[in-house]
């Protein structure tokens, strides 16, 4: 799972107000090397909840992504390249998603979250 | 004859055989194979029981009381046919409209595309694919627009083959899955630039729910775009045939209640869509879509054979004959309600979120 996705999941468990962003618990990161297509990293720049994406970033082993961002830094090949490593090329393959308000884990294996409520979370 | 002859026969029977079971036999070259047939998540001993299970819980879906457990059959309904379909009839588990001189595979694809046509994706867009099964139309969208797909499913197995179909037509960079309850979605509000199903929402007790939650994830201003299962105006109710060939494919396809036609742009317009357009896309100069189901008569009789014999063999689970066997019935009812026109599994409903009120700002978000 790709932080690209991570910044859209919350959790939707009965009772919770603010289910994002959701906490990362590591088990397994993996790098895939894709290639940059600057087209996309601009346009979907501005749909980014950019301290998830730092934070999360952080919380599977990479630093350089920094603490705030603006349109104008997406004239740099430099942040561009950062920005494209955090968002598409890192991968939680196994590990949990965590809800920030009750700590509900939802397992995520073989690089996919299960997001499937139990019953009495409906 | 002299043993020449007799082994030379013996020899091209032979070959007809696995030509007409093995390369005729499965729907893609290098997709499923009949050995390979399971019961998705289901282990084998169990495939039998589960499918009596369903089964029974679908005979009479008008009276469904527990809505509630829907889901879980619907899962269960996947695990057992996912293979199936995949080996049969291909990844995308959807119909087409037949396009003369093309391919199944090809008539498939322009169907899908049309989709993500309709709702404008481009690169850098988040689509979500409502029900994405084992991700054929997905992988589609997501090479002919080059955005960004994410899929959900409720199946376990079916998003696992996702993932491995995805992987493997380098498409997993653009395409991701998640395994989640379509009424239960775990996105953020307003986070899609467009969304689109096709033939899953149909498994939803009310449609109003999953129109919500998709209603809900969507930006404003996005368009959403589904192809729905539903009666046409030819339906009577106090027809006894037309009844039977509706409950026939509500049973063989894990659906709580077929909706009219004129409930769709309805229940759009109750969870706050604008309607766009909104068409039946089987109509003429459509050529029709269950075409594929009748011509598949031979090929349904030879698969039949071959499961019969695997599971015989003890290759493929149990239950597997009556799952195929329930599909074949399935697909009668379904080629039954294209032949009178009763039913369309492609009424396609375009849908806009309304921009945001003027007071309330993005700048404070």
């Amino acid at each position: 799972m790709r932080l690209l996705t991570h910044n859209m999941l919350s959790s939707n468990v009965k009772g919770v107000t603010n289910g994002f962003p959701l906490g990362i618990e590591v088990e397994k990161v993996v790098e895939k090397q894709v290639e940059l297509s600057a087209d996309f990293l601009i346009n979907i720049f501005s749909k980014i909840e950019w301290k998830a994406l730092v934070d999360a970033s952080r919380a599977v082993g990479y630093a350089e992504l920094p603490d705030q961002a603006d349109a104008s830094m997406l004239d740099s090949d430099e942040f561009l390249r950062k920005f494209h490593h955090a968002l598409l090329e890192l991968h939680l393959e196994e590990g949990a998603l965590l809800c920030p308000e009750t700590g509900r884990r939802f397992p995520v294996n073989k690089g996919i979250p299960n997001m499937l409520l139990h019953e009495d979370e409906v | 004859m002299d043993s020449v002859a007799i082994f030379c026969t013996g020899a091209l029977l032979a070959c007809g055989f696995y030509w007409f079971f093995w390369i005729l036999g499965p729907a893609e070259q290098k997709g499923k194979r009949a050995v390979d047939l399971s019961g998705g998540s289901i282990s084998a001993e169990k495939v039998q029981d589960n499918y009596k299970q369903y089964w029974s819980f679908f005979r009479s879906p008008k009276e469904i009381e527990k809505a509630e457990k829907v889901p879980d059959f619907v899962d269960t309904f996947y695990n057992l046919v996912t293979d199936i379909y995949e080996w049969g009839w291909g990844q995308s588990f959807h119909f087409s409209p037949s396009i003369r001189g093309k391919s199944h595979r090809d008539a498939t694809r322009l169907h899908e595309e049309m989709a993500v046509d309709l709702i404008g994706a481009k690169v850098g867009d988040r689509i979500l694919d409502v029900g994405c099964g084992v991700g054929g139309p997905m992988r589609a969208i997501a090479a002919h627009s080059r955005a960004n797909v994410v899929g959900i499913t409720i199946n376990e197995y079916q998003v696992n083959r996702a993932r491995q179909h995805n992987k493997k037509a380098c498409l997993d960079s653009l395409c991701e899955v998640v395994c989640g309850n379509f009424l239960q979605m775990s996105f953020a509000d307003n986070s899609f630039d467009g969304a689109y199903s096709i033939e899953a929402t149909c498994h939803a007790p009310k449609l109003e729910e999953v129109y919500a939650e998709i209603f809900r994830v969507l930006k404003p201003g996005s368009l959403y775009v589904s192809y729905e299962w539903v009666t046409t105006d030819k339906y009577r109710a106090d027809n006894p045939e037309h009844v039977e060939i509706i409950q026939g494919i509500e049973r063989g396809d894990a659906l709580p209640g077929l909706r009219s036609y004129s409930d769709i742009a309805e229940t759009a317009r109750k969870v706050g869509f604008e309607i766009v357009k909104e068409r039946d896309l089987a109509k003429p100069p459509a050529l029709p879509w269950w075409t594929r189901l009748k011509m598949g008569r031979i090929a349904y009789w030879r698969n039949h054979i071959l499961v019969t014999v695997l599971a015989a063999l003890g290759i493929a689970p149990k239950g597997t004959v009556d799952v195929h066997e329930m599909l074949f019935k399935t697909a009668d009812y379904l080629t039954r309600g294209g032949d009178t026109g009763i039913f369309t599994p492609m009424h396609m409903v375009l849908c806009r979120k309304p921009d945001s009120p003027p007071s309330s700002s993005p700048a404070d978000y």
